[in-house]
């Protein structure tokens, strides 16, 4: 069953008819050609889809497109243009080569991005713990733990 | 050895830009117009076969556009024909059922909500067999694995030495079933154009998906182009072709219209490969002064029914330390079960993992520190075939190792280094890959602006590898890395072997420093034959690139722009091909035609080629729940030339904690009477997570080899895994006192 729906997707808004059993990830990533946003499992057990909404992380993969309604999404294209400088957690994972493959790498930064906000960073303890919803295979997780610590000083005021 | 400033020094990927802003594009990311979308049906049972499908309901869901059996499509594709191993499952050819999970329909439809309700509304009659799901199960077949793709080696007498031994070890081990779960999922993408296919999938080895495709669907590979411009996680799990992409070209070839596949995380378990659960018996014997006089090891794998596939690690294990008597064996053992594959490091991590634990056995039997024991029985030839190590440093790697690491505190004596409610235990093991190398083919192309590009159809798999081609040609042309631009991945480029066995940057950096020694050559030959030029006259081959000049033996320079200026109108063009020493004169022809060709560490005439490490562990136990920690690891590498030490960190980094996963962790379960996975998802099969992984530390120790070839390389992507597994088990026991044979080692195992 199609129903018609508005997202707000990175301060752009989006009319789009959808089955309602559409989630947020596919919207954004078959419809919106927001492919940053990846699919590594559907059942929200890796982090790869994680997207701020409101300011708050969620998974994409369980959230209905349908219910992302209302609210502000912003997914990692959203953090800086094709020429603009980078968000200081993206120039943090580049300089800190804080991936491999980079599949789980936009799930990451939005949700490193997301733990600062929340003020769960305050030791690599915590980093460790409020990051490890997000899976990396390649087993960066030592150079996410630097980036974030080397983002968030950079981030007051954002 | 190289001679430019480049290679060795840390570069951020080029890539990176794309992957820290969600721009890169992945084989599911690209993008295709209107597409329909695919939903596998896969069977619900390991053996039997299909009576038939009850399709009324499927039919009846709004959207549904196709759905693809053995009824309808059967005779449409072959079989694809595995790298290894001979011969593989069925899937959608005959009614037949060899495993569970097995791809038996693909429903097409409008929409991914539409396909996957159609497909959950496909009913199969199924006509019953009882699987055989592993060791032990009736009805598997275990034979002996004839020497073919892989051998065994028999050297003096190894019972007889084994009976003769003042100090033995006799124990058996096992490593247990185990899936690449990159975070990538095996997506497919088809899209057909007047007669001509394109394929957006993630692949180690784009020719080699060609190469298959075309014979599969009795097609000319120049009509197939396969794009997988950026993979998400491989680990070998992409290197051979699978059953799916066959079924998703003809579904899109029916419907004439793109259709796009993006298959569940359990249906990965089943429709692509998986390390296959091993066993092994070990025996090993010595003086009391420890010198090895016998080694004996003997394994056993599971494979499918109709696969032959095998790691045999014993071509590593009989020839790490130096030992007169030796002798190797493996069985296959046949079960209803997926065909496994290429899984990192996938002959070394499970054979090394008895190996290095049966050394530590060994010497706590003699009371000797466990690297002494290598110490004396560290070698520069090989004992198994007599020839030299083209270079072996792993006494060093030890020596480097144990220094960072503070070996020298550890109280031998098990159970002695408790820290109040942890029990501390520090252990160590050797790792070893082979440097294998593959032939290449590149192309550069030098621009009047000074700029480069390179063209390869290699393939970042995370590895870095965009950014190690950019920083040959940098270095080669005398440019800034920010002068090159790299295109790779796609079937269009000039061809480059399988991104595995840890051999690509050692193959495509050859490949692109022969490419860009001809743009140096015409350079030079141009600039020595201008009459008007500062380089009139001198001999083409003492001239050089450099700092965007082309420079003289005594100082003479001029603008790499103007030198192009001598030597072609508008852009200089060089193509070609690299074959390594090693491979067959037609190797890069198999290549273009995508075929596996690659020399092996183990199969030179002139000299075994391996890269080394040795691997340090603390582990902590907690002392009444069982409870295994790692705070710490330190890897030292040696493994020739390093070519960007920034992403190099990443792979030996990555490659140690995977370690941790496959010694703590990571088990595919199985359910004996239906031969099923059972924690087929990414909750239940547990890998390392960010909060598991605290200290690791990589050493890469110098190491210059001219021998295994011309740049040095040795190759680094799994070498970092292969020790870990016996190092942490080694730790367990100095830990607890407890020896666990079998991973992955679990608090049950040391209550």
């Amino acid at each position: 069953m199609a129903t018609d729906i508005m997202l707000t997707v990175n301060g752009g808004q989006h009319r789009l008819a959808v089955d309602v059993r559409t989630t947020l990830l596919d919207a954004l990533r078959e419809r919106l050609d927001l492919t940053g946003s990846k699919k590594g499992c559907d059942l929200g057990q890796c982090g790869a889809c994680t997207v701020l909404m409101d300011g708050r992380r969620v998974l994409s993969c369980l959230t209905l497109a349908v219910a992302a309604q209302g609210a502000e999404v912003t997914t990692i294209e959203g953090l800086a243009g094709e020429h603009d400088p980078l968000h200081p957690m993206q120039q943090a994972f580049l300089e800190q080569d804080a991936y491999q493959c980079g599949y789980c790498t936009p799930g990451q930064i939005i949700s490193a991005i997301a733990c600062v906000k929340e003020g769960h960073a305050n030791s690599a303890d915590e980093i460790r713990e409020y990051m490890s919803g997000n899976l990396c295979r390649c087993a960066a997780y030592p150079k996410i733990v630097a980036a974030v610590q080397q983002a968030k000083p950079l981030m007051k005021g954002r | 050895m190289p001679d430019g400033k480049l290679f060795g020094q840390p570069a951020i990927r080029i890539d990176g830009r794309a992957k820290v802003t969600g721009r890169a594009r992945y084989p599911s990311d690209e993008v295709v117009a209107n597409p329909a979308w695919a939903f596998l049906v896969t069977s619900a049972i390991a053996r039997g076969r299909i009576r038939g499908f009850d399709l009324q309901e499927a039919r009846a869901v709004p959207g549904l556009l196709d759905i693809l059996t053995h009824d309808n499509v059967g005779g449409e594709a072959e079989k694809p024909q595995p790298m290894s191993g001979g011969s593989t499952t069925p899937t959608l050819e005959s009614d037949q059922i060899c495993h569970d999970g097995q791809i038996i329909g693909i429903v097409v439809a409008e929409s991914f909500e539409a396909a996957r309700e159609a497909a959950h509304k496909v009913r199969v009659d199924y006509e019953v067999q009882q699987a055989s799901a592993s060791f032990d199960s009736p009805g598997a077949e275990e034979e002996v694995r004839e020497a073919g793709e892989h051998k065994d080696y028999q050297v003096g007498d190894a019972e007889a030495a084994f009976a003769a031994a003042e100090v033995t070890i006799d124990a058996r081990y096992g490593t247990p079933t185990q899936h690449h779960n990159a975070i990538e999922l095996f997506t497919t993408t088809c899209e057909w154009r007047d007669g001509k296919l394109t394929v957006y999938e993630p692949s180690q080895f784009v020719y080699g998906l060609r190469g298959s495709l075309a014979k599969q669907l009795r097609m000319e590979p120049g009509d197939i182009h396969v794009v997988s411009r950026f993979v998400g996680g491989a680990f070998g799990s992409k290197g051979g072709i699978t059953a799916r992409t066959a079924w998703i070209a003809i579904a899109a070839r029916r419907l004439n219209r793109p259709v796009k596949l993006v298959p569940t995380r359990d249906q990965g378990f089943t429709i692509a490969t998986y390390r296959a659960e091993t066993r092994h018996h070990i025996q090993l014997g010595a003086t009391p002064d420890g010198k090895l006089t016998s080694f004996r090891h003997e394994g056993w794998e599971v494979t499918s029914r109709p696969s032959q596939y095998n790691v045999s690690g014993t071509e590593t294990t009989a020839r790490i330390y130096a030992c007169p008597n030796i002798l190797t064996k493996v069985n296959l053992v046949h079960a209803d079960r997926n065909t496994p594959g290429f899984m990192r490091a996938p002959p070394d991590t499970p054979y090394m993992f008895p190996l290095e634990s049966a050394m530590d056995e060994l010497a706590a039997a003699l009371n000797m520190d466990p690297i002494e024991l290598r110490r004396i029985n560290d070698t520069q030839t090989d004992p198994a075939t007599g020839k030299p190590y083209s270079s072996r440093c792993l006494m060093r790697c030890y020596d480097e190792g144990a220094a960072r690491f503070g070996w020298q505190r550890r109280d031998a004596r098990p159970g002695t280094m408790r820290d109040g409610e942890w029990l501390v235990g520090w252990g160590c093991a050797t790792a070893a890959y082979p440097a294998n190398i593959g032939p290449a083919a590149a192309r550069v192309t030098l621009s009047p602006e000074g700029r480069a590009r390179v063209q390869i159809a290699a393939h970042d798999i995370g590895t870095g590898a965009y950014t190690v081609v950019a920083i040959t040609a940098a270095d080669r042309l005398g440019l800034e890395l920010g002068q090159v631009v790299v295109e790779m991945g796609d079937t269009d480029l000039p061809a480059a072997g399988l991104a595995a066995g840890s051999s690509h940057t050692a193959g495509i950096s050859h490949a692109v420093a022969k490419a860009c020694e001809g743009i140096r050559a015409r350079l030079a030959e141009a600039a020595v034959l201008s009459n008007d030029g500062p380089m009139a006259g001198l001999d083409p081959a003492s001239l050089v690139l450099s700092a965007g000049m082309l420079r003289g033996p005594a100082g003479q320079s001029e603008e790499i722009q103007k030198a192009l200026g001598r030597a072609a109108s508008g852009v200089l063009e060089v193509y070609a091909e690299n074959l390594p020493k090693g491979v067959p004169p037609d190797a890069m022809g198999k290549i273009y035609q995508g075929q596996m060709a690659m020399s092996r560490g183990h199969g030179r005439e002139d000299a075994i080629t391996y890269a080394f490490g040795a691997q340090f562990v603390e582990v902590r136990v907690h002392a009444r729940t069982r409870e295994v920690r790692v705070p710490r690891a330190v890897g030292a590498f040696a493994s020739g030339t390093i070519v960007n030490p920034l992403t190099a960190h990443s792979q030996y980094m990555g490659g140690m904690i995977w370690g941790i996963g496959a010694a703590l962790h990571e088990a595919t379960e199985i359910d004996p009477r239906e031969a099923r996975y059972v924690n087929d998802n990414i909750a239940e099969y547990l890998i390392p997570v960010n909060s598991d992984v605290r200290s690791i530390e990589v050493i890469m120790v110098p190491e210059e080899d001219s021998q295994v070839n011309p740049l040095g390389i040795k190759g680094i992507g799994e070498v970092g895994i292969v020790g870990m597994n016996a190092a942490i088990a080694n730790a367990v026991w100095h830990a607890t006192g407890r020896r666990v044979r079998e991973l992955p080692i679990r608090m049950e195992h040391l209550l």
